[in-house]
């Protein structure tokens, strides 16, 4: 039943994308690519002047900081599409006035969030190709290509953020907002995920902030699998926590959005 | 047969006191309610808005907890199981909700019935059957956003028997709709209940409604049930109260103390009263000559005399009176 649930969903909601797909809506996340890299791009050539220190090279394991901040800014792309589509899937129902209905049937969660999230990794794979196309205009280069590390790296990436939509949904839900919840978290991911600079640079307290997100090793390792300059030891590792932060943020998420479920029925009676 | 007993609901609501202060407080939704639904029986849950009838719904159908009370679905402790309870209902409600506008009506009925694992083969069969059955075949492969009012309403009803329920929560159904639709939809109920043997909950706030399709009523009112009952038994209550509104030439304080006199000798329980210039009378006896004898005998001039569908906020507002005497007595 799980399967036919995950086939259900992944078709309604190819159907309904093919009808009504918000173009302007995918226009605007690849713009949002373009502005980081090109505020990236901005930063190093006008003000940094090329020059990079030399605890950027120790922390990243590279010189290129161009390839470092677009390979980064091609993954918050990535993050904030899945998680803003998988996270926001429940509030439509609420919108569009079929919550109920869908509560009604006796299906598991998992298998409807799952189908959401695969539809939606399909349309972000063709929104970050356009937006990597324009990466290398400003200078994406892909110095040790490893296709293991890359599958694992987008695996894993998967996973976590699959769990990151979870909780960011259970909030949304809870609170009836979108726009505030999603907004402070992106800002934040931006922010300690090791984006555009490594996360060592900031004060210890958002450091901590950011190793208890799991995007940061995501980005971590996909930049290793794209970049290179990491042990294979390091990778496996970041792999391993990645994993474990993920399945914490997917263990507390479906329970709380089982909560936040019925908390939004009740909320639209009382 | 579905069976609830003290059924009992509180909000933990929080009211905003000004930008930045607010309290929260407990709001009772469902003060106690005991009720029934048998197979192949339509009963009616009647309530003016915020009776706290959506509420009991949505608690019979699981979508949300009961603060007290107990819930027996088929003898199963419908609390504990909410899942086995979903398979065997389903919950059609008014308006233009529970159905996706961007998908065809086709492609609704599948993805729900998908949603309840029904298999392929029979789901392709039952689906054919349903849009026959709403009249909706020739539309299957238009989106919804297309349809009127009354097709999506027909849609949701057949949306509402994809799984093949057992019980059927009809929530105001036939709110909206005009009245072709509305005696479409009333003929269907019947149907499901009577030649399908499925047990119906309907909600409603016309009593024309509750009276054509109901076996059995429960009258709520404030999250309270006032009065329970057959059709019959609850005809003399709530059906067959007789409202008119009666003014003539002239008509003063006087006159209108005499005409209350009058009919109190011809119903000694009949509700008068006396606003703006007119006189209303509500009554279970048939009153329209009695008021004419009265213009005549007292020379008046007849400036207006109807008699009025009775209204539900009346039924119920009279109704909470006697059962709150009832029960100081």
């Amino acid at each position: 039943m799980e399967y036919k649930v995950l086939k259900a969903t992944i078709t309604k909601e190819f159907q309904v994308r093919l009808r009504a797909y918000p173009i302007s809506f995918m226009v605007g996340c690849i713009l949002t690519s373009f502005y980081t890299t090109f505020g990236a791009w901005l930063m190093y050539h006008y003000f940094f002047r090329g020059q990079l220190s030399d605890s950027f090279t120790g922390l990243t394991g590279t010189s290129d900081y161009m390839s470092y901040a677009i390979v980064g800014s091609l993954m918050y792309l990535f993050v904030v599409r899945t998680c803003l589509n998988v996270s926001r899937t429940l509030m439509t129902e609420l919108w569009e006035g079929t919550l109920e209905s869908l509560m009604l049937a006796p299906f598991r969660r998992v298998a409807y969030f799952l189908g959401n999230m695969l539809l939606q990794t399909i349309t972000t794979f063709g929104e970050t190709a356009i937006a990597a196309i324009i990466g290398v205009v400003f200078g994406l280069r892909i110095h040790e290509f490893n296709l293991i590390e890359f599958v694992v790296a987008v695996l894993i990436s998967l996973y976590c953020f699959f769990g990151v939509s979870l909780i960011l949904g259970c909030v949304m839900l809870y609170t009836r907002n979108t726009y505030i919840t999603q907004n402070t978290l992106f800002t934040a991911m931006f922010l300690v995920c090791g984006i555009t600079f490594p996360k060592e640079y900031l004060p210890f307290g958002l450091k901590v902030l950011g190793s208890i997100i799991p995007v940061t090793d995501c980005v971590s390792i996909m930049r290793a699998s794209l970049l290179g300059g990491m042990p294979q030891a390091q990778v496996v590792k970041l792999a391993i926590k990645a994993l474990a932060v993920g399945t914490v943020y997917i263990a507390m998420g479906m329970p709380l959005m089982k909560h936040a479920e019925r908390i939004a029925l009740e909320k639209m009676e009382g | 047969m579905i069976e609830v007993r003290n059924l009992k609901k509180t909000y933990d609501v929080k009211r905003r006191d000004g930008l930045f202060k607010s309290h929260r407080e407990k709001v009772e939704a469902v003060k106690d309610i005991s009720m029934r639904i048998e197979a192949g029986q339509i009963v009616g849950l009647l309530g003016i808005n915020g009776a706290g009838k959506t509420t009991t719904i949505k608690m019979l159908t699981t979508l949300i907890e009961p603060t007290a009370g107990s819930y027996s679905f088929d003898g199963l402790d419908a609390i504990a199981h909410p899942t086995e309870v979903k398979k065997q209902i389903n919950m059609i409600a008014g308006g233009e909700r529970m159905i996706y506008w961007r998908l065809t009506a086709y492609e609704n009925l599948w993805y729900y019935g998908q949603l309840y694992g029904i298999e392929n083969v029979i789901l392709k069969q039952r689906i054919e059957k349903l849009l026959k059955l709403v009249g909706l075949e020739d539309k299957a492969n238009i989106p919804v956003e297309t349809f009127s009012k009354g097709m999506k309403q027909r849609l949701q009803i057949a949306r509402g028997m994809i799984n093949d329920p057992k019980y059927i929560f009809l929530d105001e159904p036939t709110i909206g709709l005009d009245a072709v639709v509305t005696q479409e939809l009333h003929e269907e109920i019947m149907n499901l209940a009577k030649k399908q043997e499925k047990g119906i909950l309907l909600t409603s706030h016309y009593l024309s409604e509750v009276e054509q399709l109901c076996d059995y009523i429960y009258l709520v009112n404030n999250g309270e049930l006032i009065v329970e009952g057959t059709k019959r038994k609850l005809t003399d209550f709530v059906f067959l109260r007789n409202q008119y509104a009666f003014s003539t030439k002239g008509m003063d304080e006087g006159i209108y103390l005499k005409l209350k006199n009058h009919i109190g000798f011809v119903d000694k329980d009949a509700d008068v009263s006396f606003e703006g210039g007119k006189t209303l009378i509500t009554s279970k006896v048939e009153l329209s000559s009695k008021l004419a004898e009265f213009a005549l005998d007292e020379k008046l001039t007849i400036n207006e005399l109807h008699k009025m569908e009775p209204s539900l906020e009346q039924a119920v507002i009279k109704l909470s009176k006697e059962m709150q005497k009832e029960k100081m007595a």
